[in-house]
């Protein structure tokens, strides 16, 4: 990415935190918290895992890798 | 099940607070409230793992309308380091155990008043991220890392 795609993006991010931060917590909250269903995560109403690591093994196993589960 | 609400958000804060529950947002939902703007689903919860607090989330999170088996309870009352409820009137995710932050103690002294809600500060949100290291993390950090600039930087301003 060139320095001036860069500068660009961080402009935009900018903007973006600034109109975000003139609103009230309320609308910041409303604007963020979306349904969407998430492939198999979402179809179990209780999971609970010993350790993080086999909750992340588990998403890894089970779940599609478009969600973004997988570790890098 | 519609979306996480503010009402909501207020209602863990006023309940959790009644049942002197130790936890912090943490995560997108924690990054929200400190005016990250982003999208997400559910609210993560950072827990203190002690028996006592771990009962205390049990009672507080009953009391907000999850129908908490015996079996669940139970596991919750244990800390383990994960769980995920979809079945209350909204989902959160409880997180005894974060990737990348050592003592719930540790995050507790650095978090963020937020109109009352206890937030992770953003060095934490990003610690855990970076360490749990998933495709959407690593996707979601370098605005994340922006926003951290940004939110300092205008704390800086505005504490005299």
């Amino acid at each position: 990415m060139s320095r001036m795609a860069h500068t660009d993006i961080a402009g935009a991010w900018l903007a973006d935190f600034e109109a975000a931060s003139r609103r009230p917590l309320a609308l910041r909250v409303r604007y963020a918290f979306i349904r969407t269903y998430k492939p198999v995560l979402d179809d179990a109403s209780y999971r609970a895992f010993d350790t993080i690591a086999e909750y992340r093994d588990w998403c890894e196993r089970n779940l599609p890798a478009w969600l973004g589960y997988g570790r890098v | 099940m519609g979306a996480f609400e503010y009402r909501q958000a207020l209602e863990i804060r006023d309940v959790f607070s009644r049942y002197s529950v130790r936890y912090l947002f943490i995560g997108k939902s924690g990054a929200i409230l400190l005016g990250y703007p982003d999208t997400t689903q559910d609210a993560d919860l950072f827990l203190d793992r002690s028996p006592v607090n771990a009962r205390a989330v049990v009672a507080a999170l009953r009391d907000l309308g999850f129908s908490l088996g015996d079996v669940e309870a139970a596991e919750i009352e244990q800390g383990k380091d994960f769980v995920q409820l979809r079945h209350g009137p909204f989902d959160v995710d409880l997180v005894f155990a974060p990737d990348g932050i050592e003592r719930f103690e540790d995050a507790w002294r650095r978090r963020v008043d937020v109109e009352g809600f206890p937030v992770c500060h953003p060095d934490d949100i990003i610690a855990s991220k970076a360490a749990a290291n998933r495709v959407k993390d690593r996707e979601s950090l370098p605005r994340l890392r922006a926003f951290r600039e940004y939110w300092v930087a205008n704390r800086q301003r505005e504490t005299p």
